[in-house]
């Protein structure tokens, strides 16, 4: 149990420096990807979850995220697309 | 480039083609399994507008959804909530009070298992769905200015083709 709590503590360390990028970030490109990041890391955070409570019902959350997570960055550089 | 194609790049396009039947087997997935798992009509209805939007967004005007076909998605979304309705007054014919369940049950944990609920769940998927795209598509006709005029029209051409 110890170490599921060690390698949840180390992900959600580098969701949150991806968040630091977010809020930092110079160029729009930059905050972009990171959220991409981010949603990558957070997808990995619920199927650890889900191995952690032995529940495959959170695998399906972690499905729709990562489908929809995709979808998001998509409608993010459609907007930088069309910006220019 | 407006005019070679429409949409995203190539690279968009290309992943598109693997990813878009995929968010809509999913979203079909959530709405058959509504009654069993976290989900339902509505997040069904949801991830399947979103796989249309996701079409619409990176192949545009010239791709497999073509023109915006208002009159179809009004008269889906109107069936969806009519086929609702009728299930719940066919409960009346049955003897019992609205919207009850006069289907037989079957086994727990089946997959068509719980009466009229998954009947309900597609209802309900076909109207979300039909709603959320009608309501891309009235944003995305708001952004290009296909309704305001000729005059935005042909500023948006412009825009694009520098």
């Amino acid at each position: 149990m110890t170490a599921f709590i060690v390698f949840l503590s180390l992900i959600i360390l580098g969701a949150l420096l991806a968040l630091l990028r977010i809020l930092l970030g110079p160029t729009l490109s930059d905050r972009v990807a990171a959220l991409d990041i981010m949603n990558v890391i957070i997808t990995g955070v619920i199927v650890l979850f889900a191995l952690i409570e032995e529940n495959a019902l959170f695998l399906d959350i972690a499905l729709v995220y990562a489908a929809l997570s995709f979808l998001e960055t998509v409608v993010v550089a459609r907007y930088l697309e069309g910006k220019k | 480039m407006a005019e070679k194609h429409s949409g995203m790049t190539l690279i968009v396009k290309t992943i598109t083609r693997f990813t878009v039947w995929l968010i809509l087997l999913y979203g079909i997935f959530l709405m058959i399994h509504g009654h069993l798992t976290p989900g339902g009509g509505f997040v069904g209805g949801l991830v399947v507008a979103l796989s249309f939007i996701h079409m619409k967004l990176a192949f545009g005007k010239k791709g497999p959804v073509k023109g915006s076909g208002k009159t179809f998605l009004h008269a889906l979304d109107s069936s969806g909530a009519l086929l609702f309705l009728g299930i719940g007054v066919a409960a009346f014919f049955a003897g019992l009070p609205f919207l009850s369940n006069f289907l037989p049950k079957g086994k727990l944990f089946d997959l068509f298992s719980a009466g009229t609920i998954p009947i309900l769940n597609f209802a309900i998927m076909l109207k979300v769905g039909a709603a959320i795209f009608l309501v891309f598509i009235a944003l995305n006709l708001y952004e290009h200015g296909s309704k305001a005029g000729n005059s935005e029209d042909s500023k948006n051409e412009k825009r694009e083709g520098e």
